[in-house]
């Protein structure tokens, strides 16, 4: 009985311990991710990895390849920004058309149909609301550490994060005003306007410009990309804003074209090519690497899917995939007169061989010319065929200044004259090997369309063709504007894109556009 | 230590033999109305401590018998049988179920209570009433037979995942399947690497019962886990009496079924010439003997050698499965219960190549210590398993897509491929059968599931008990992907001589280690009593469980030059590595109170912490309470013959549910960074890190239950007997991953708290007994089920968008959406317009708000999901013949029918950067309607291509005979069967199949038809 007593002793002691919390427990740690502190300390070059892959954003959909993606949808490919580019400001132009479908793109192809649960809208919306929380929330961060170069790296984030509330400002007129200093609340913020964006990026970016170099890495802000950013705000301010800014445009423009060190390219293709980062023109380039630096919405996007070998040989472009989808219509190949005859080197980058001049059927890969402006091969070395492209997007190039110049002074802006506007636009004519034009045939109608014939598929189209009045209404017309097979009106409204219905739910005070 | 083991294991081989040297009175104890035998039944002679209990396979061997004796024959549930000894060598009794008493144990968490006392919406299936036949995995024993238990597998694999929905599902995008607890240890939710179902690791023939917790009353015991209702797995255990040996074995084969209406190759010649006559010439493959080239103005096909494949015949067998069992059941030392077994399942599936192999062994022992007042229980369960994965989803859509032209094999035994270019490329879809037969990816598990329990009742206090359990549930995989000399997928361009090469060898490998832990401590109260309380039991404890997850993975890539395979260095995680763990603690009180017999209170409390919630949030606090009243035992029902139970029972309680680690990971309130992989980089010479999305303030999800029952049993020998409940379920607080304020968050959506669900449904179980005799018996078994789920409130949102299912067009399209008023995964889509032939009209769908433009505001809700489900199944014993058969199916519910989808246009041949033909769906027999030419713009989201799911499955037919005394009288028993599992099919749905969990037939793995032979000996 005695032993028995002992061992009931022994047995409630032992309960008593199992009893004992095993609360500590609870506290799991990862093994792979890691904190601030444990990631500062694991990699000196920590800062710059944060930092690479908000750069990164822009052109990937995310970091754990092509199928990964920083923000949810149907298709983690569709999310990067860089396609939201193309598809909102090419495919909805004059220019550029698309023939998937794919939920939603029809109605931009078609500039028809707009309405707030496009996931086509959504997917910039969250994007550029991906980058600004990120960006903020790495600048708050690294405020509180020691790093070196941190004015220089917290202002460049600072700049992306400008880039991304330009984007807001442009596409859809207004949204969330997210600041370091609001960064963190959970109840939903009160809604910005489009004036209240504007003056908030020239602010920033004008702060930037006295802070950043005026020179850095590849592929990272300098001076002179702030300075791009900051000319395109001003140049587009009557339509933002009300309020014509054009000389202050052209200051900047003069500053990128004196201070900035580029120089035009001696052959406009080089600039789109595989080894186009050895360019001399561009100003802000957007990485892709076939290797390292996958997305199905980087040039990946506009390679392959300019590609098919129903009609064409693809490794001519360097590509092993290709994605039977945009063709370029008579609104830009138009411009270049007759295609066969045309001594402009920028005319000899379309793919006529099977395909039809009008776009009778945007559906049809035949209709159209496909645009092999951007290629996956090598403009000066040989090249192999890849299914991720390795051409960098030029998001800001030299010639693009050039014609902002040539506007700004055409607009009436002080600080330039019309001659070196000339001079400007007849360099970039010259370098492609077409006619010179004189001081008479330099108008505003003939620079939308010199940008349509240099610019076109860079991601700037709409943006212009509104600048330019041209975009809504009737009194310019395109192949399938309005759904209509020879163009359509559309009304004012479509100067904006309907503020996505996911957006408008999680944020009640947020409010539609007019017209959605 | 190592030494007693030893020993243990010798004598357990030596058990057989020490068998067969005795000699008494034997026979074999059945059910009356089954013919299935009585495992643990006790045998005495009346009067005396003399007796014993029967095996597994309800045989039993008694010493010491005299004529005279009276032997009584018992078993809970049962009505007792005296049989007086003559001097007879066999005595095979056939008890009836009496269901009046009413005693079956039933398995409850941290502890048992009886069919009598129970309070809750508990249902227990046993081994008489399981699913028979060619059974692979546990969870086929179970489907369709308990109401609102809902168990869909994914498919014909032979580890199919099982998606078990209880009562529908509790949250909307957390966890929804039930927990699982095996012999008292909770099972992880998450499936060793390599495994599509966590029931695969059980072999099917040692479960004893399934226990299913349906309201919250019952499952609120294991809190935090228990939303989805609770599933307890009660595997056999040793008998008190002789040694009892089993063998079964059984051999199943295979067939399809339905397969998917593809075009043949003399109709799909004629759709090509009727639809695309510039096409004729990619036909078949080139004639060396002849220049000529198709005219397609003739009839014949110039130029060209037509082969007729049938390419989902191509990738299909004849299936073989055998199962062999051996078991082992005894009382070592007269002290050491013990039952012991091993199994060997050979699973070939359906598609060839697609190859499983499981080996089972299993160690259970209940001795008794201190005069009985220490119970020790030790269980363990090993497994090993080695499956060849394959490329599932590309074989069986290269199956459908394949030119039915295309031969197989070239006139020299290679692949056929179409190729393009100059270099070798290969082009279109590639061939199905060089993607099985040239990859081979062995999976292996080894998985190990044991606890042991020890239950001491207190000498100074026996009503009191102590209970420790220890398990632990680790598993090992191993996973090893390579290609074998002409696999298509590792055949890639070399840029430095511009031509395709073989890549065989490694193409992958990954090893993970799972580690979990449970760790049960509790005191148990329990004490009848006289008086108007006549009975308190109580348990009140504390429990800990971990899951560990720790991984490593070989990733290789092709070097973009060379084509050759190259490991892909990832810099930041040389090993991709992988690592989780999560646990969960909690404290628990329960008390049953019944007063003056007939009236019975539980309450019960959980205390929850989870890690995967922020300390301040982590704990949550899961009441529950039920009543239940046993009206048979007032006195005006007391001495009816009709009635002979008849009991209320109401419920009510909360549970809660935390595992959100599918959609926010197990570190979902830390801010943390996370490396890029090696093709996700930017910035060149910098690694990059993402700041992951996080959410602080996530807090538990709690669902309330409601539940009334009456459980009742009629007429003499219930005759009819069954239950009836009524539930609500009222889910709050969902853990959604949904949008979020634009820019306030660091992502676009992220897991939350918002919104509440809720869950109504009535159930009813009836078992129906027409015929009992002697000789013959006749039962009838059924359920009905009744679910109907609303999303009731989504914070501000009026819907979202689940991401996991998806359309499978180019970028993937999302159909379904989860949208306040309406249920759960309900399909959001445009109203088909019909011509008045009734044929749709392509693109035409219906202006429902009438706006005059057809936009997305002019879809509509459709539920998919069925809200009525059925389960019946039927016994016949004539003597020693037993035929059986069980159905289940469902009432309504919708599918989704995306082969018509994906092969129903008529464009669909035509290459797209290929020189290769798709085949297409039968349009001449109306498999799809040659209207549509394409599924551009809207087309897929139009509900012409949703169909009724509503399906009648006849689970399996087995007919089978016993011969008894075959070693010698009252001694062995062989039982032989045959049986016919998925016998057949009763549905409108056009498709293959319309049981479909996710209610998208897409790419389908058929389930097989099975016809099995078998045999069970017992001896």
């Amino acid at each position: 009985m005695k032993k028995i007593s002992t061992k009931i002793i022994l047995g409630l002691c032992t309960m008593a311990l199992l009893f004992s919390s095993c609360s500590s427990e609870l506290d799991t740690k990862p093994k792979v991710e890691l904190s601030l502190e444990n990631l500062l300390a694991n990699d000196p070059n920590a800062v710059q990895g944060l930092l690479s892959k908000m750069y990164g954003t822009l052109a990937l959909s995310g970091s754990k390849g092509p199928g990964s993606s920083d923000i949810s949808g149907a298709d983690p490919g569709e999310t990067a920004y860089l396609r939201s580019i193309i598809n909102l400001q090419e495919f909805t132009a004059d220019g550029m058309k698309n023939r998937w479908g794919d939920d939603g793109l029809d109605q931009l192809t078609t500039t028809s149909r707009w309405d707030p649960n496009n996931k086509f809208f959504r997917y910039l919306y969250d994007r550029v609301y991906y980058i600004v929380p990120q960006t903020t929330n790495i600048i708050i961060a690294l405020g509180k550490v020691d790093v070196e170069n941190k004015e220089q790296i917290i202002s460049e984030l600072r700049f992306i994060r400008a880039l991304a509330y330009y984007t807001m400002i442009d596409a859809f007129g207004k949204g969330v005003l997210v600041t370091n200093e609001n960064y963190g609340t959970s109840t939903p913020l009160p809604e910005a306007s489009r004036q209240e964006l504007f003056d908030y990026v020239e602010s920033e970016l004008l702060d930037i410009e006295g802070k950043i170099g005026l020179t850095n890495e590849y592929g990272r802000a300098n001076k002179s990309v702030v300075r791009m950013l900051l000319a395109k705000l001003y140049i587009n301010a009557e339509v933002y804003t009300g309020t014509q800014r054009y000389s202050d445009a052209l200051t900047n423009i003069n500053k990128v074209i004196g201070e900035g060190g580029y120089t035009l390219a001696t052959s406009f293709v080089s600039q789109f090519s595989g080894d186009n980062y050895t360019s001399t023109e561009i100003i802000f380039p957007l990485i892709a690497d076939a290797v390292t630096s996958q997305s199905y919405g980087n040039t990946t996007y506009i390679v392959n899917g300019s590609c098919s070998t129903e009609t064409m040989n693809i490794n001519d472009f360097g590509t092993s995939d290709a994605w039977t989808g945009h063709r370029a219509t008579k609104a830009w190949y138009g411009l270049f007169g007759d295609l066969e005859t045309s001594t402009d080197d920028r005319a000899k980058l379309f793919w006529t061989e099977g395909h039809n001049y009008e776009m009778e059927n945007y559906k049809t890969w035949t209709d159209g010319y496909p645009s092999v402006k951007f290629r996956n091969t090598n403009f000066s070395s040989p090249s192999i065929s890849t299914p991720f492209s390795s051409t960098d997007f030029p998001m800001y190039r030299l010639a693009d200044a050039y014609l902002m110049y040539a506007e700004c002074v055409l607009r009436g802006a002080t600080g330039g004259t019309s001659q070196q506007a000339l001079d400007y636009v007849n360099a970039i004519r010259n370098r492609s090997h077409a006619a010179t034009i004189t001081s008479g045939e330099l108008t505003l109608d003939f620079l939308l369309d010199e940008r349509a014939r240099e610019l076109n598929f860079e991601g700037h189209r709409r943006t212009d063709l509104i600048r330019f009045g041209k975009f809504t209404g009737g009194s310019y017309l395109w192949p399938w504007k309005g759904n209509a097979v020879n163009g359509a009106a559309i009304p004012d409204t479509y100067k904006v894109f309907p503020i996505p219905s996911t957006a408008l739910q999680s944020n009640p005070n947020l409010s539609q556009n007019s017209g959605y | 230590m190592k030494t007693i083991y030893t020993k243990l294991l010798l004598l357990l081989l030596l058990l057989p033999f020490t068998a067969l040297a005795q000699s008494t009175l034997k026979g074999n104890i059945s059910d009356a109305t089954s013919g299935q035998p009585i495992p643990g039944a006790n045998v005495i002679v009346e009067g005396t401590s003399n007796g014993t209990s029967t095996d597994m396979d309800g045989n039993f061997t008694l010493a010491n018998v005299k004529k005279g004796d009276r032997i009584v024959v018992s078993f809970i549930g049962y009505s007792n049988q005296v049989v007086e000894y003559t001097g007879q060598a066999t005595l095979n009794v056939a008890l009836q179920e009496d269901a009046t008493q009413l005693q079956e144990v039933v398995v409850i968490g941290y502890g048992t209570t009886t069919k009598k006392d129970a309070t809750g919406a508990v249902d227990v299936v046993s081994s008489k009433d399981f699913n028979k036949g060619a059974i692979a995995n546990a969870d086929q024993l179970l489907v369709g037979r308990s109401p609102g238990v809902r168990i869909t597998n994914a498919g014909g694999q032979p580890d199919a995942a099982p998606n078990i929905r209880i009562r529908g599902g509790s949250s909307l995008s957390a966890q929804n399947n039930p927990l699982i607890v095996i012999d008292g240890v909770p099972l992880d939710y998450v499936s060793p690497a390599g495994s599509g179902n966590p029931l695969a690791m059980l072999n099917p023939n040692d479960i004893e019962s399934f226990t299913i917790l349906k309201d919250a009353s019952a499952t609120a015991i294991y809190g935090s886990r228990a939303s989805n209702g609770v599933i307890l797995v009660t595997t056999k255990k040793g008998t008190s009496g002789k040694p009892q040996f089993s063998y079964s074995a059984n051999v199943a084969f295979g067939k399809v079924g339905k397969t998917v209406d593809m075009m043949d190759s003399k109709t799909f010649t004629k759709f090509i010439q009727e639809y695309h006559p510039d096409l004729t010439n990619m036909l078949g493959v080139d004639d060396p003997s002849n220049a000529l080239s198709d005219d397609p103005t003739t009839p014949e096909i110039e130029g060209r050698i037509l082969s007729n494949t049938n390419w989902q015949d191509a990738i299909m067998r004849t299936s073989i499965m055998t199962d062999n069992n051996f078991s082992a059941s005894g009382n070592l030392f007269k002290v050491l219960p013990i039952r012991a077994s091993v199994g060997y399942l050979k699973n070939e599936g359906l598609v060839k190549t697609s190859d499983y192999e499981r080996y089972t062994g299993s160690l259970k022992l209940t001795p008794s210590f201190l005069d009985d007042h220490l119970k020790v229980e030790l269980n363990a369960k090993g497994t090993q398993s080695k499956k060849n994965a394959i490329d599932e989803a590309s074989a069986i859509a290269g199956s459908l897509n394949m030119d039915p032209t295309k031969p197989i094999y070239n006139a020299d035994g290679s692949y056929a491929q179409v190729t393009s270019g100059t270099n070798g490329k290969l082009d279109g879809q590639y061939n199905p059968v060089n993607l099985l037969n040239e990859r081979r990816r062995p999976e292996e598990i080894k998985k190990l599931l044991a606890n042991l329990q020890l239950d001491y009742k207190m000498h100074f206090l026996p009503e009191l008990r102590a209970i420790v359990n220890m398990g632990v549930e680790a598993s090992r995989s191993n996973i090893t992907e390579t290609f074998s000399d002409k696999a298509f997928s590792a055949y890639q361009l070399d840029n430095t001589d511009n031509t395709y090469k073989y890549h065989p060898g490694k193409n992958y490998g990954e090893t993970q280690t799972i580690t979990n832990r449970t760790f049960d401590t509790y005191l148990a109260y329990t004490k009848n009593l006289t008086g108007f309380v006549t009975r308190v039991d109580a348990q009140a404890g504390h429990t800990y469980q971990d899951f560990k997850n720790d991984g490593y993975k070989d990733i290789y890539r092709y070097n973009s030059v060379t084509g050759e395979r190259e490991v892909a260095v990832n810099e930041q995680n040389p090993n991709n590595r992988y690592y989780t763990k999560a646990a969960i603690e909690s404290y628990f009180g329960r008390a049953n109170v019944d007063l003056a017999d007939k009236y019975l209170f539980t309450f019960t409390l959980r205390a929850d912490g989870s890690s995967l919630f922020r300390k301040d949030n982590r704990w949550g606090y899961f009441p529950g309470a039920a009543f239940a009243w046993r009206i048979n035992d007032e006195n005006f029902l007391k001495n009816s013959q009709v009635v002979n139970n008849l009991k209320l029972r109401l419920g009510y309680g909360q549970t809660g549910q935390q595992d959100i680690t599918s959609i926010a990971g197990y570190y979902p309130t830390s801010a943390l960074y996370e490396p890029g992989d090696p093709n996700g980089q930017y910035l060149p010479g910098y690694n990059t890190y993402s700041p992951k999305a996080f959410n602080d303030q996530l807090e538990w999800e709690v669902t309330t239950t409601y539940n009334v029952g009456l459980d009742f049993a009629f007429f003499k020998n219930d005759i009819l007997s069954g239950s009836v409940d009524v539930y609500k379920r009222d889910t709050d607080n969902l853990l959604v991953k949904a949008s979020v304020p634009s820019g306030q968050y660091l992502t676009n959506e992220i897991t939350q708290n918002i919104g509440s669900l809720t869950n109504k449904g009535v159930e009813i179980d009836l078992r129906l007994k027409p015929i009992t005799t002697d000789n013959f018996s006749w039962e009838v078994l059924g359920n009905l089920a009744y679910n109907i789920g609303e999303i009731t409130d989504l914070g501000n949102r009026s819907s979202f968008d689940p991401a996991e299912i998806k359309l499978p067009t180019s970028t993937g399209i999302t159909f379904i959406r989860q949208a306040v008023g309406q249920q759960p995964y309900a399909a959001y889509v445009f109203e088909q317009l019909y011509d008045s032939s009734g044929r749709p009209i392509v693109g035409a769908y219906k202006d429902r708000n009438g706006d005059g433009v057809i936009t997305n505001d002019d879809k509509y809700y459709t539920a998919m999901r069925p809200n009525w489900t059925f389960g019946f199944s039927t016994n016949f014993t004539y003597k020693n013949i037993d035929l059986s058969a069980s159905f289940h199916g469902q009432l309504d519910g919708q599918v989704y029918n995306a082969a018509k989808l994906q092969g129903g246009w008529t464009d669909r041949p035509v290459p797209n950067n290929s020189n290769s033909l798709n085949n297409v769906l039968d349009f001449y027999n109306g498999a799809a309607d040659p209207r549509f030419t394409n599924i551009q713009g809207n087309i897929p989201l139009s509900d012409y291509y949703i169909e009724n799911g509503a399906f009648l499955r006849c689970d399996n037919i087995t007919l089978g005979y016993r011969f008894n005394d075959v070693i010698k009288n009252g001694y062995g028993s062989i039982r032989l069967y045959a049986a016919v599992n998925n016998a057949f099919l009763v549905t409108n749905y056009s498709g293959q199949d319309p049981e479909n969990f996710n209610t998208l037939d897409s790419n389908f793995y058929p389930r097989p038809r099975q016809w099995s032979f078998g045999l069970n000996f017992d001896f």
